[in-house]
């Protein structure tokens, strides 16, 4: 990591809950200090620091906004990278997300738009719970790989939550 | 000029100078000029009191005609005469022959890729159009400013691609403007609303203009704006709504559909007043030739029903993009002549569950808000705090990979300014170069997307297959304007482009055209000059006057006064008439015979500054 921890960026302790509206409260304050809009009439060399500035910004913002990238964040800074693609062995929540997937498509042919609703709901309290989840072992070393696990299935579900998003424009055609 | 000099103790000789910009809404059907005028943003109009300038250019020989007139010449002239030309901006020649017949312009290949209008003064490509609609905004906001613009914040809309956005700067350059930010017209338009300086939340701006339909999806927290997600219909708009009563007309008075290009244009322009006039009365009397009968609004509500559940469908889609429920949006502005039809109104209020806004006129808001944010980023403070606008990019951003297929970088609505890197490798033995294709576009296929820019990264030190990294990096500034740059990791080869978009310009065009201007521009420059030199004449003789009446009596004797009076009257004379260089003369020698005057009020200016006050004083 050659850029400085994203946490230390908003004055933060690197932690999985994170009070979400500081982290928005400070992102804010930051981008008005480092915006290229704020530096319309300095010289180039300014604007291209500004520029630079406000990408890392963003960029750190958007990693730890959304919980399945801050807790991928959070094992690459205390353990080592992670690829993005491999094979999970996890047969357990390979079997859920058949279930998942089988329930998605009868919602489809049966265009069933409250069922939709429903089923955004109980993603959501899934979501919710493997967060809780991760929250509880990511920082435990000797639970890491349960702690990998967790944020594969965070990713999933997040890949989840796409497709019903997609379904949802489908049923509104 | 020495007399300006004297000025009293402690205090400047001239007032706080507000640095002068504008807001520009350039627009496909009508453009506007607004700007910051004691604390109001408002449009600035032309010598007729017109605010509104049609898009429309028509060139002929000597000279270029811009706005009503060049509008109204496009049925007579129609090859000379470019209207909406804010379509073809970015557009390639292959792009534009897509918009097929309904152009009736002749079309060249230029140096790049875009394609030239012919027309009777030559070749134009569609940023130089742009560039005379702007240049006669610039000339209008001069003249009603009084002064020369720091710079302009130009509106585009929020789906336009790397390439328009290069080329509405190109057209911007090109008419002397400085672009302090290109500025997303909804973002402009909650600018206008002052929706910054209180309600926190999230705010939809629903715009319906001639031709395309935008919505987008702001959330405001604290002075900040946050683009969301954006979406919409670019073949949704008012000229629909016209359409559907036009074949309502030819079907109600048994009309055969296959109409002369004259007769349809009579049709739609009776479509289009109806349409007009059902937004203040309930009925209204439709007449076409011998045919006559009546158009209520609800059966011209039925009639419009299927274009507005379209766009309140792309509304439904751009507030799931943002990861919201449409009650969590506080706020609904219109934008765009179309959302004064009631039945628009009336939808937008029953989707949202809320009433929107629609006290700014819906043609002006967007000027006005950019107009508003031009003031900030030219360096005014205003009240309330400065606003910072965190935009997204429209279009995801990406590369070809092998098999033609579109890896993204960078996914659709990401807030700029962003910088993301993404590994590659060599897929051959022994490989030395790489070619970097970059892409614009939701789609899977590169076929599919649009392609912005190509470019070889070479010196690739000889390796097996797989083993060479390299780095490619987008990074988009808060223009919406892409850099790309790919770097070998382990030898450090390196090769960036600034992503000249595959249909702007290429420096050879920008050259000439800058040529060009500067030809066409002599009538421009000369009118300039005169008007700089009225206003130099213009300040000393007030200078003189004022320092006449204070010093005159005190200071001068009859003659001298006399030789003053006669050179001041001579510049006045001047002054009503347009040649320049007798009025710089004039000045200069007006300025020489109050140069003792002045000299003298210096000293007794001195002098009485000095009086009653000791060495010891003087000496602090």
């Amino acid at each position: 990591m050659g850029t400085p921890c994203h946490f230390a960026l908003f004055q933060m302790q690197p932690a999985f809950q994170l009070d979400l509206e500081q982290l928005s409260a400070r992102y804010l304050e930051l981008a008005r200090g480092v915006h290229p809009d704020r530096f319309a009439d300095a010289s180039e060399a300014e604007q291209r620091r500004a520029l630079e500035q406000s990408a890392n910004l963003n960029e750190a913002y958007q990693t730890l906004k959304h919980p399945a990238k801050r807790a991928r964040y959070l094992l690459a800074i205390s353990g080592h990278e992670l690829p993005l693609e491999v094979t999970v062995h996890d047969p357990e929540f390979l079997l859920q997300q058949m279930q998942w997937r089988e329930e998605l498509e009868d919602l489809q042919d049966s265009a069933d738009l409250a069922g939709v609703a429903v089923f955004k709901r109980r993603l959501k309290d899934a979501q919710q719970t493997l967060n809780e989840s991760f929250a509880a072992c990511w920082n435990d070393a000797a639970q890491r790989e349960q702690a990998e696990r967790l944020m594969r299935r965070m990713q999933f579900l997040d890949k989840l939550t796409y497709e019903v998003r997609q379904l949802e424009e489908r049923l509104d055609d | 000029m020495a007399l300006l000099q004297i000025a009293e103790p402690g205090q400047s000789p001239q007032p706080h100078q507000r640095r002068l910009a504008v807001g520009i809404d350039l627009g496909t059907t009508n453009s506007l000029v607004a700007a910051l005028r004691s604390g109001l943003s408002e449009p600035l109009a032309d010598e007729q009191g017109r605010v509104i300038l049609p898009s429309a250019v028509r060139y002929h020989v000597d000279r270029v005609e811009v706005g009503e007139s060049a509008k109204l010449a496009a049925a007579t002239d129609p090859l000379n005469t470019i209207v909406s030309v804010k379509r073809l901006m970015g557009r390639g020649l292959s792009d534009v022959k897509q918009l097929g017949d309904q152009l009736p312009y002749r079309f060249v290949g230029g140096e790049s890729h875009m394609p030239f209008i012919e027309t009777v003064q030559g070749p134009k490509s569609p940023v130089e159009v742009s560039a005379d609609i702007l240049k006669v905004l610039r000339q209008r906001a001069e003249a009603a400013l009084g002064g020369e613009l720091v710079g302009a914040v130009i509106t585009v809309p929020a789906y336009f691609d790397d390439a328009q956005r290069q080329a509405t700067k190109d057209a911007a350059k090109l008419a002397g403007l400085n672009v302090l930010r290109l500025l997303n017209e909804p973002t402009a338009a909650a600018v206008a609303y002052g929706l910054d300086q209180h309600a926190e939340g999230l705010v939809a701006i629903y715009d319906l203009g001639g031709g395309t339909f935008d919505i987008s999806i702001l959330r405001l927290t604290g002075g900040v704006f946050e683009v969301l997600a954006t979406g919409g219909d670019s073949a949704l708009g008012g000229d629909d709504f016209d359409h559907a009563i036009a074949g309502w007309i030819i079907e109600q008075a048994g009309l055969s559909a296959d109409l002369d290009p004259g007769a349809q244009r009579h049709l739609l322009q009776t479509a289009c007043a109806a349409k007009e006039a059902l937004t203040d009365t309930a009925t209204v009397e439709v007449a076409y030739g011998e045919w006559k009968t009546a158009l209520t609004r609800e059966a011209f509500d039925a009639l419009i029903e299927p274009m507005v559940a379209r766009s309140l469908k792309a509304c439904r889609r751009a507030v799931r993009d943002s990861g919201v429920e449409l009650e969590d949006v506080k706020a609904v502005v219109m934008v765009g002549g179309s959302t004064r039809v009631p039945r628009v109104r009336e939808a937008v209020a029953e989707a949202f569950g809320r009433q929107p806004l629609t006290e700014i006129d819906p043609d002006q808001v967007v000027a006005i808000g950019a107009a508003i944010q031009a003031d900030t980023l030219a360096g005014n403070k205003r009240d309330g705090g400065e606003l910072l606008l965190l935009d997204v990019i429209p279009l995801s951003l990406g590369l070809e990979t092998m098999g033609g297929l579109m890896e993204k970088v960078i996914p659709r609505n990401t807030t700029i300014p962003v910088a993301r890197a993404q590994d590659f490798t060599t897929y051959k033995d022994g490989q030395s170069a790489m070619m970097i294709h970059v892409l614009q576009g939701e789609r899977e296929l590169i076929s599919d997307c649009r392609s912005l820019a190509r470019f070889e990264l070479r010196g690739i030190p000889a390796m097996v297959a797989g083993a060479a990294k390299i780095r490619v990096t987008f990074q988009v500034d808060a223009d919406g304007l892409l850099n790309v740059s790919a770097r070998e990791l382990g030898s450090g080869v390196e090769a960036s482009i600034q992503v000249k978009p595959s249909y702007g310009l290429t420096d050879g065009e920008i050259a000439k055209m800058l040529k060009d201007s500067f030809q066409h521009a002599s009538d421009d420059k000369v009118a300039r000059v005169l008007r700089e030199q009225q206003v130099d004449a213009q300040r000393l003789i007030e200078a003189v006057q004022g320092a006449l009446e204070t010093d005159g009596d005190r200071l001068l004797d009859a003659e001298e006064r006399m030789v003053i009076e006669l050179q001041m009257q001579e510049l006045s004379e001047l002054m009503k008439g347009t040649d320049g260089y007798a009025i710089e003369q004039q000045t200069k020698r007006l300025s020489q015979v109050t140069d003792a005057f002045a000299a003298r009020r210096l000293d007794s200016t001195v002098k009485a500054a000095l009086a009653g006050r000791n060495l010891n004083e003087i000496e602090e």
